[in-house]
């Protein structure tokens, strides 16, 4: 081997050293690429599987915990799946694989349901698709279903999804709110109140049957008219007007006023009005309600008319009274008179028996005098209507016995204080005065004994007054409160005393009653509002 | 005792003889005058240089009535003086009230016996002879 192969080989060498050296370099360079991307890919591919997994979690809980019944179910409507809501929903649960869908629907919404299973089928899915379905224990739900199909790899649908709700309460609400609109409307349409809306203008803008059949025009003539210059009277249009500018400054008014119907007629009505006011709250107009109190309002005319005629014909009646009583007790006077000069022209000359036929002339006129002078009183009584006052009945009654005259052999005990009531004094002393004077009256024991006393009951007093006289028999207890009913026949007495005391008695709202036995005595008792 | 010139107005004839009757029974010798109604006392008072000293009214009378016959009197200048006083048997208290309101000077009932009347006719005369009175 030459010198020159040597160096040719060695060059040789060297060029192969440096070469597998370079291929070297790049191979460890290319291997550590290779190790990078596999630890990159280790390393996504991890990350992925977390993500998967991440995902898949996040739906189940989606699933789990959506508020809404979730079902899924295959073509035939076993159910393959539900939330937790769909099972509290239904009373069900999808571990029994026995559940199918269509067995809790009722049967006379087949046909709705087919189609609509149809329509799933054909377009993919259905909204708003309302079924009833019977829960577990019985109870019929109606619900609100959301349903879409789930498809394979291949595209072919192998499931249906679905969310339920249950509109039960909510349907139930509307239908009651249905109701009472519907309720609302009859009672407005048929109610015997005029009812008419009015925009900002006042013009008409609703009216019902009753207010068009109350003023006379159809709903269509009053639509757009003014209502405060189109409805009432000539004589009322400036209250009405003042009305309503009370009730725009948001107060709610009821007033009385005359309204024209179409065929010119007056009545009158009570108008009620209120603003109304809109969604926001904004005023947008005003309610009115009106009644028709024209045949009230007669009654109310003619009561004030006969009250007054009353009043004038009690003020005549009175005044009558008076004259007749003067007109009957000026003849009287004048027999008198005329009979007292004839005893005084004759004296000497007339006998014994003329005497004493002249006494009775006198007597009979004393008494015809009384009597005259007890029915005016009668007819007075409760004719004047004084102020009624706090009376005290003791000091009436301490005066009462001072200055009535009262025989010797007769006492009178007042047994408890009297109180103070509300009345006219002058005729309460009359009441004591004239059952107190019957008593000593009637009074035929050689002791006579006169007791009066009072209980107070819870809205009245009870008065009684007790005498030991003749006493009255029962059947003519209720008689003697009569005018002229006078059981004994006497110069002193009238008829009259006991029906001026019962008068009393019901002017000061009491009542009056009376025990008694014949021969032993009388208890009368009267009450008396506190 | 004074000597009273009294107009009585009255329109009944009884009532009259009754006050004639008393006075003479009474021996007073005062003056009477008679006017059966309210005209005809007017037509009396006009007479201004012989006014009586008092007068006697009856309220029930016709034509002009005692309450509108002293309405006319107080509304004379010189007739509002002379004091007058109401013989009535109503106790109307609407009367009373009326009559004191337009101005009496004494409101006297009739009793129904002739002694009262007599009794009550004696004291009235007797008060009044023994006032001052605006004379003529």
């Amino acid at each position: 081997m030459s010198q020159e192969d040597i160096e040719v080989y060695k060059r040789a060498l060297k060029r192969e050293k440096a070469a597998r050296k370079a291929a070297e370099e790049i191979l460890e360079q290319k291997s550590s690429e290779l190790y990078d991307i596999s630890q990159e890919l280790k390393q996504s591919n991890s990350k992925l599987h977390k993500l998967v997994k991440e995902r898949t979690t996040e739906l189940e809980g989606v699933f789990e915990n959506i508020i809404d019944a979730y079902i899924v179910m295959d073509l035939w409507g076993n159910v393959l799946k539900m939330n937790k809501a769909a099972e509290d929903m239904l009373g069900y649960t999808a571990e029994n694989q026995e559940f199918n869908l269509f067995s809790i629907t009722s049967k006379d919404e087949i046909d709705n349901i087919m189609s609509t299973f149809e329509l799933l089928m054909s377009e993919g899915n259905v909204t708003d698709f309302k079924v009833k379905l019977k829960t577990k224990k019985g109870k019929y739900l109606t619900t609100q279903v959301n349903a879409s199909l789930i498809y394979n790899e291949d595209n072919k649908p192998v499931a249906a999804q679905g969310i339920i709700r249950d509109i039960t309460i909510e349907n139930k609400y509307r239908q009651a709110i249905e109701a009472e609109k519907q309720k609302y409307s009859r009672i407005i349409a048929n109610m015997h109140l005029g009812l008419v809306e009015l925009d900002r203008d006042e013009r008409i803008v609703m009216s019902n049957q009753s207010f068009c059949k109350m003023i006379g025009y159809t709903e269509e003539e009053l639509l757009g008219q003014v209502a405060k210059e189109f409805l009432p009277s000539e004589e009322d249009k400036e209250l009405v007007h003042q009305k309503t500018l009370e009730r725009r400054a948001g107060k709610s008014t009821a007033y009385e006023a005359r309204v024209k119907t179409k065929s010119g007629d007056i009545r009158y009505w009570l108008i009620s009005g209120a603003p109304n006011y809109g969604l926001n709250g904004e005023m947008i107009g005003s309610i009115g309600i009106s009644f028709d109190i024209t045949d009230l309002k007669n009654l109310q005319l003619q009561k004030e008319n006969l009250l007054l005629k009353l009043e004038k014909s009690n003020d005549e009646l009175h005044e009558y009274a008076h004259i007749v009583s003067h007109d009957l007790k000026s003849p009287l006077r004048s027999i008198n008179a005329l009979v007292n000069w004839l005893k005084e022209d004759n004296k000497g000359k007339l006998d014994e028996v003329s005497m004493q036929n002249f006494a009775h002339i006198e007597t009979t006129l004393e008494k015809m005098e009384q009597l005259i002078t007890d029915i005016l009183e009668y007819s007075s009584v409760g004719a004047e209507d004084k102020e009624k006052t706090d009376v005290n009945l003791d000091e009436v009654l301490q005066e009462l016995i001072k200055i009535l005259y009262i025989p010797e052999h007769i006492k009178v005990n007042i047994i408890s204080e009297l109180p103070v009531v509300k009345g006219d004094g002058t005729k309460l002393q009359q009441l004591f005065q004239n059952l107190i004077s019957n008593a000593v009256k009637f009074i035929d024991k050689p002791q006579g004994l006169i007791e009066i006393n009072v209980k107070e009951q819870k809205e009245y007093f009870e008065f009684s007054i007790k005498d030991n006289g003749i006493g009255i028999e029962k059947q003519f207890h209720d008689k003697i409160f009569k005018i002229f009913h006078s059981l004994n026949k006497r110069k002193d007495s009238s008829g009259i005393g006991l029906s001026i005391v019962k008068k009393i008695v019901d002017l000061h709202e009491g009542e009056i009653w009376l025990e008694s036995e014949p021969n032993i005595g009388t208890k009368f008792y009267f009450t008396l509002k506190k | 005792m004074k000597t009273l010139n009294i107009l009585l107005i009255e329109d009944d004839m009884i009532e009259v003889m009754k006050f004639n009757r008393a006075i003479n029974s009474l021996q007073l010798n005062h003056k009477i005058t008679e006017a059966n109604n309210g005209e005809d006392a007017l037509k009396l008072l006009e007479q201004k240089d012989n006014l009586p000293d008092i007068i006697l009214l009856d309220l029930n009378m016709p034509k002009i009535n005692g309450i509108e016959f002293l309405k006319i009197l107080k509304n004379d200048e010189r007739l509002r003086y002379i004091p007058t006083m109401i013989l009535t048997t109503s106790s109307n208290k609407r009367d009373l009230l009326s009559c004191f309101e337009i101005g009496i000077a004494g409101y006297m009932l009739k009793p129904l016996k002739y002694e009262d009347y007599v009794s009550k006719i004696e004291k009235l005369l007797a008060y009044w002879s023994m006032n001052e009175l605006i004379t003529a």
